[in-house]
């Protein structure tokens, strides 16, 4: 079920009305926005599962965990007059007066870009039998910004690739990718950062090519940089058994004794700890491993089943709430 | 310069290597530099590299994209869209179109912007109205299966069947459009 380099697949389509300008802030835009696709969405007798979100509505636990899922997007957070379709059960959601009127966005685990796609399209479909999206036959679907036009489409796979990073690929890995139209970037972090050797892998051309040509050409480097890991991992546990067993091995010893836990320190051990359950050496399921670099983050420390008791540190909730996750497995 | 890999570093070498034909110039301090060619003695790394590039041009024969296409320095053309009133200044200053009718207004002016992003100006793939169809017909053959098991369900077999050739027709008119 869990794939050994792919954490997920995501697909966003941008989509805009054509009777409104591209900037939400102006008066009346996102009322008009939010109320005609809630509207569409409800006409189309397809909103099963669909629960309407504003922005405003949502303390900042909240709206943080629903970021730190990858549900929202970051831009939309920052969106006051903003608000989400969310289908929670299958990851599906459309968000709504972010930069474009429209991100239809759906999350699939492992390597499953297809599947995510039919999910967007699906939606997509529902809502343009009661709207018109803005559409031009030459530049396709019109965006706010023109890095997006054409298929308005962004294909992604969240790959965790410790040991490209680990022999200092990625950057050859990233020139490779603009290349062919394609990104590969750090995930987790700020700037150019890598934290937990996660990195977003996603077509930067939009244009001219059809939405199936896109996502080949994505899975063809998923594949490619999989099968390079898969190769970099025997050649670790051929020629550097010892020194892999001893990074894996005290990643595992701090993170299942350690009492504080900075997000920068529980990141770089994840990954360490990740690829020793790959390389099987330590015990531990990817199911159980996958959630924790979400698990781990502040929305979801304060908010949730378990809140965080008062006067508990975040680093200090962060450890309990991963010591807690690592012994139940 | 910051190295490019640990982004905490100065780079003190720029180390270019090609791969396939193509080449690519990296930035490296010398701990990366030389976590880099030890790899390099171990694994084929740089024969893994360029295996990635014809995998990826030989696919839907994706063509590398010459980088590097300088645009000669115009002056930005006076135009306002007529619908939004967002200047084409404004939009060279910010990335941002104002409406769907900025792209009618800059027309001109936004294709060798669009050139050079995408490398091609002339859209494929999903259709507004082509997806509207398929969706009107799949919808009506939704509709006439819900009517057809009710008439299955009170034994009126005469009209399921009738329904059922309707259904078959309907399928065959979507198969023969794609
Ligand atoms: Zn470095
Ligand atoms: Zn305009």
């Amino acid at each position: 079920m869990n794939h050994p380099t792919v954490l997920s697949s995501r697909i966003r389509l941008a989509r805009n009305y054509e009777d409104l300008p591209f900037d939400a802030r102006q008066p009346g835009v996102s009322e008009t926005v939010i109320s005609r696709t809630a509207n569409a969405l409800a006409l189309s007798g397809e909103d099963k599962g669909f629960r309407l979100l504003t922005v405003a509505s949502l303390d900042a636990a909240q709206r943080s965990a629903l970021a730190e899922s990858h549900l929202i997007s970051k831009d939309l957070l920052n969106s006051p007059d903003g608000a989400v379709l969310l289908r929670e059960e299958d990851a599906v959601s459309v968000m709504m007066a972010e930069e474009d009127h429209l991100r239809i966005q759906a999350i699939t685990p492992g390597l499953s870009l297809d599947e995510s796609a039919r999910r967007c399209f699906q939606v997509e479909d529902a809502l343009s039998r009661n709207v018109r999206f803005a559409f031009d036959p030459q530049l396709g679907y019109l965006t706010s910004f023109p890095t997006d036009t054409g298929t308005g489409m962004r294909a992604s796979l969240l790959m965790h690739l410790p040991m490209l990073a680990h022999h200092k690929q990625m950057g050859s890995v990233a020139q490779i990718a603009a290349k062919v139209g394609l990104t590969a970037r750090g995930f987790y972090g700020e700037g150019s950062e890598a934290l937990g050797d996660v990195f977003l892998v996603s077509n930067q051309v939009t244009l001219g090519r059809t939405e199936a040509e896109i996502i080949a050409t994505v899975t063809a480097l998923g594949e490619q940089l999989t099968g390079m890991e898969h190769d970099l991992r025997d050649h670790a546990l051929r020629e550097q058994r010892l020194a892999t067993e001893d990074r894996v091995g005290r990643a595992w010893g701090i993170l299942t004794h350690a009492r504080l836990l900075p997000l920068r320190e529980f990141y770089s051990l994840w990954s360490s700890l990740r690829l020793g359950a790959l390389l099987g050496l330590i015990p531990v399921s990817l199911d159980r491993l996958d959630r924790l670099p979400v698990e781990a983050q502040e929305g979801h420390l304060r908010g949730g089943a378990d809140p965080l008791p008062e006067g508990e540190s975040l680093d200090a909730a962060r450890s309990r709430r991963i010591r807690a996750l690592l012994k139940a497995s | 310069m910051l190295c490019e890999e640990c982004n905490t570093n100065e780079a003190k070498f720029a180390v270019t290597m090609n791969i396939n034909g193509e080449t690519c110039l990296r930035h490296l301090c010398p701990d990366c530099m030389r976590a880099m060619n030890a790899s390099l003695q171990g694994g084929n790394v740089a024969g893994m590299l360029s295996a990635i590039l014809s995998a990826i041009t030989s696919r839907n024969g994706a063509t590398p994209r010459s980088s590097g296409v300088k645009q000669p320095q115009e002056p930005i053309p006076d135009i306002t869209c007529p619908k939004c009133g967002t200047t084409f200044a404004s939009f060279r200053k910010t990335g941002r179109l104002g409406c769907p009718g900025c792209y009618e207004a800059f027309r001109k002016e936004l294709q060798p912007m669009l050139q050079q992003i995408h490398g091609r100006v002339q859209h494929a793939g999903r259709r507004p109205l082509e997806s509207e169809e398929a969706q009107r017909t799949r919808s009506r053959q939704e509709e006439l299966t819900r009517l057809m098991q009710q008439a299955v369900l009170l034994e009126d077999f005469e009209t399921a069947a009738l329904l059922r050739d309707q259904i078959h027709a309907l399928a065959t008119e979507g198969g023969a459009e794609a």
